[in-house]
Formats: structure tokens, C-alpha cells, sequence
């Protein structure tokens, strides 16, 4: 935001960044090789949805599309809304490649449509040795991931596991590079 | 592709802010002649009220909290708060403020710091209370607006050669008898004659300044949660609940009163030219343009 900007006090909501979604294809491989993290066959993107014709028939469509492709890869979605009224596309499938195209269908129709701002973030859901669940958050705004690790019990997270998870993962991921913005989303539906 | 986002541009506000930040910094410019021309009492005037809203940027935000009976909050004590709040900064590509909340029956909420790193938002007790989820996003999404504007660093400036006025005028006095009783001290003369202009002047156009301010808060709140009406529905909510509530709980402070989401005493007949925050009408006539443009219907 320029100086102009903020003597006006013009506020634009960020359009979503360069996509780098798909740097999570190659990333899941080593991070079941070398790091034990086993993808859970699901992922879910969030998004606010409007409360308008046009909003909803974009959505419609989308859902349309996705389920008619769904039935040659299989990708199985469902829909919730959540408490805080946003909207969770959860996709399951036990190819994770399909995972991730499934999840850029949806956020570039909503691009397409005009409404890339309106989309929260999306999440790719994995489970360690011992069945703990570990998620990746991808920050569509920044074009960045962060890992998130509810450490069970009252919205705990184990931010020593995060940390190593960023140290680990090294360069395979464009890592959001601040701790501030590594946003929590507690109560995961995946 | 298709449209580039879901609203449309408000060319009004924008002209309209600007108009009145520049009448402001034409004010301010005669203010600086006068103050040289002074001489060294004026400059002096000026340093110490430089260090002043110095203090006031880095200093006031806690002192601010502890006025308000506020207090920082952890995503433990307050989880639904931080998590709705962890949201909106994703969607306004915001760093994580500090949450706080105060312990009040009034329904309320503001926003402190000089900059996104060092900010704080408050709600009250009352308005957790009072308002559904989204209309409590809607009114935390105008406060990180606040934010995001830097509402608090621009108005500290604006307010800065006001303030110097303001002590020209209260010690206007020493400036004359400074030098002694010779009659013929024309430049004092005229350096108080401006700063009373000045100060008057500048009330209003930081006034007009605030209101505009509000108009944009409310538009960003808009923008980030894309539920214009929501935040309609609880601006009319809290301005029903804050009718009932007694004249004794109104403490707050004017310079505090601009970073509320609601003024306190806004129920008073004041004249509009004296206030803050715009007339609730208009506030709501605003969102409703915003949510007609949403809705393709404008």
C-alpha cells in the first residue's frame, strides 16, 4: 500500500498471489519418504460465500464440473459450512495428485469468476507414524505454506513440531517466512 | 477475466479525503510561517510538541488499554474471538494483531498502534454479547481496517500542528510578556491570531478528516468479510444497545472516540460538523450501496 493509500485510506482486499499450490505435489513425496508423513486422501479449500445470484451459480457450476470429473479420478467432495460462516470444499481421494488439481478447479473458477479474493486458504491433510494429524495450510493471498500441528487438547498447537516441519521440508515448499501469519484453523473437518 | 473484484470504487471518498487533508496541510503551512517568523519560542513550542505525539504514537496504546479496563487475551481465554480474528487477517493479508478484550456491559470495540505490527484490537464484553458471529466480524473487520489504514499514525499527525496551535493559544500570554512591556510586539501578536485560527480551523477539517476515515473503515470491513449487510445490521444494534446505557459509563476520551467502531454519547444532539463518526444514516446508506453492488443490482 502506497503512502497515497494510506492518507485516503484505500483498502483493496489482496487478489490471490502466483500460484505456487502445486508445489505440493512433488513436496508430499518426500515428505512421506524422508519425513514419515503419510497423506490422509484428503484436502479442503475455504472460501466465504456470498450471499449473491452470481456467487452461487459459480459455486454451482464448479461443484457441477467437479463431480462429473470426479467420476473418471474418483475425487469424491463434500460441502460444510462452519461456524465462523465459511465454506469447506473437502475433497477426498487416494491419489493426491488428483488432490491438488481438484483443489486449483475450484479456486480458479472462483478466480475466473472474479471472486480470488474471497478465498480463505486451502488444506492438505497428513498423518505421522503415529497417526497424529499434521496439516499444510496454503495462504492463497501470499502464495505461501505453513505446516499446522493441533497438539491436542484446548486449541493447542505443537509449534516445536512446526518449526522442525519448516526446517525439514527446506526448499521444497515456499514456506511462509513469517511465524505471525502462520494463522491457526482449529477444528479441521479432514 | 471477468471482473477484477466484486465492488466498485468509491471516487467520492477518496476525492473528498484528500480535499481535506490538503486544506489541512494548507493550514498547517501558514501555522509554520507564523511559528518561524516567531522565532525561537516558536520553535520551541514546536520541538515539545513534537515530543508529545512522539510519546502519544509509541507510548499511549497501554495506558489507552488500561483507561478502557482492557486486557491482552490468549486464543485459550478467548478462542472464537481470535479464531474469527485469525480469519479476517488472512483475508485482509494482515499480520496478527493483539486481542484484547474489556470487561464492559457497553457494546463496543477498538483499534490501537501506530502501525499493523504494533496493533491492538479490543471488544467488550457487551458487544461479544450483544452481536451475532458475522455481525462481530463485520465490526472486527472494521477495526483491522483501522488497522490496516493506519488510522491511528495518520490522525497523531493531522492532530500534531493542531496540538502545537493549541499550546501557542493556552501560553499565548508568556509569548508577549516574554519581552518585557514593550507595546510594539507585532510578531506574537500575529502568531496567536493564527494559531487560533489554526486550532479552529483544523478542529473541523479533523473532524470531517475522522468521518471519512469511518466511511472507509466500513468499506474495507465490507470488502475483506464481503457481507455488507452484516455489519448494517450490527452498527443498528449496538446504536439501539448503546441508548440504553447511562451517561456515567461514557469516559472514554475524544481522541479515543475515533478509533471506536460506535462513538460514545453519540445520541447527544451535537451538531454533525462536531463529530467524529458519521451520522448512522449515512453509514448505513453506504453499506447498503456497497451490497447492492455485490449484488449486481447498483
Amino acid at each position: 500500500m502506497g503512502l497515497f493509500d494510506i492518507l485516503t485510506g484505500r483498502r483493496k482486499v489482496k487478489q490471490p498471489a502466483e500460484s505456487r499450490l502445486f508445489a505440493m505435489s512433488t513436496a508430499a513425496v518426500t515428505l512421506e519418504m524422508s519425513l514419515g508423513l503419510k497423506d490422509a486422501g484428503k484436502a479442503a479449500i475455504v472460501f466465504q460465500p456470498l450471499a449473491t445470484a452470481d456467487f452461487t451459480s459459480i459455486v454451482d457450476d464448479m461443484e457441477e464440473v467437479l463431480r462429473g470429473t470426479g467420476e473418471d479420478t474418483g475425487t469424491e467432495i463434500e460441502k460444510t459450512d462452519d461456524a465462523f460462516g465459511y465454506r469447506w470444499m473437502v475433497l477426498s481421494d487416494d491419489d493426491f495428485e488428483d488432490l491438488v488439481v481438484g483443489v486449483n478447479v475450484i479456486s480458479q473458477a472462483l478466480q475466473d469468476g472474479g471472486y480470488g479474493e474471497r478465498i480463505l486458504c486451502a488444506v492438505f491433510a497428513f498423518r505421522d507414524e503415529q497417526d497424529q494429524a499434521v496439516y499444510w495450510i496454503y495462504n492463497y493471498k501470499r502464495g505461501t505454506y505453513y505446516p499446522f500441528v493441533p497438539a491436542g487438547g484446548d486449541q493447542r498447537r505443537d509449534n516445536e513440531r512446526e518449526l522442525r516441519l519448516r526446517a525439514q521440508i527446506g526448499n521444497e515448499l515456499p514456506i511462509e517466512s513469517e511465524l505471525e501469519r502462520w494463522f491457526p484453523l482449529w477444528g479441521i473437518p479432514i | 477475466m471477468a471482473r477484477p473484484t466484486s465492488f466498485g470504487k468509491d471516487t467520492g471518498l477518496q476525492l473528498r479525503m484528500t480535499f481535506t487533508l490538503f486544506l489541512l496541510g494548507l493550514v498547517y503551512v501558514v501555522l509554520i510561517v507564523a511559528l518561524l517568523a516567531s522565532g525561537a519560542n516558536g520553535v520551541l513550542v514546536a520541538v515539545i510538541a513534537g515530543g508529545l505525539a512522539v510519546f502519544q504514537l509509541f507510548g499511549s496504546d497501554k495506558l489507552a488499554l488500561r483507561a478502557m479496563g482492557a486486557r491482552e487475551v490468549t486464543p485459550a481465554q478467548a478462542p472464537e474471538l481470535h479464531a474469527m480474528i485469525d480469519r479476517l487477517c488472512v483475508q485482509a493479508d494482515l499480520p496478527k494483531p493483539k486481542v484484547a478484550v474489556a470487561d464492559t456491559r457497553m457494546p463496543n470495540a477498538f483499534a490501537l498502534g501506530r502501525s499493523p505490527k504494533n496493533a491492538t484490537v479490543c471488544a467488550t464484553t457487551g458487544i461479544m454479547e450483544l452481536l451475532s458471529p458475522a455481525e462481530l466480524e463485520g465490526v472486527m473487520a472494521h477495526e483491522l481496517t483501522h488497522v490496516a489504514n493506519r488510522d491511528v499514525m495518520v490522525m497523531t499527525l493531522a492532530s500534531f500542528f493542531a496540538t502545537i496551535a493549541a499550546y501557542v493559544v493556552q501560553f499565548g500570554f508568556l509569548f508577549g510578556g516574554g519581552h518585557g512591556d514593550d507595546d510594539d510586539n507585532p510578531s506574537a501578536m500575529v502568531l496567536f491570531l493564527v494559531s487560533i485560527a489554526v486550532y479552529v480551523i483544523s478542529f473541523f477539517l479533523m473532524m470531517a478528516l475522522s468521518r471519512y476515515r469511518e466511511f472507509a473503515a466500513d468499506r474495507g470491513a465490507a470488502l475483506i468479510t464481503g457481507r455488507p449487510s452484516a455489519l448494517a445490521s450490527a452498527l443498528t444494534r449496538i446504536a439501539s444497545g448503546m441508548d440504553r446505557i447511562p451517561q456515567r459509563d461514557l469516559r472514554a476520551q475524544q481522541e479515543l472516540a475515533a478509533f471506536y467502531i460506535f462513538p460514545p454519547g453519540a445520541g447527544k444532539a451535537i451538531g454533525a460538523l462536531f463529530s467524529t463518526h458519521p451520522p448512522m444514516e449515512k453509514r448505513l446508506a453506504a453499506l447498503q450501496r456497497l451490497e447492492m453492488q455485490l449484488q449486481g443490482t447498483a
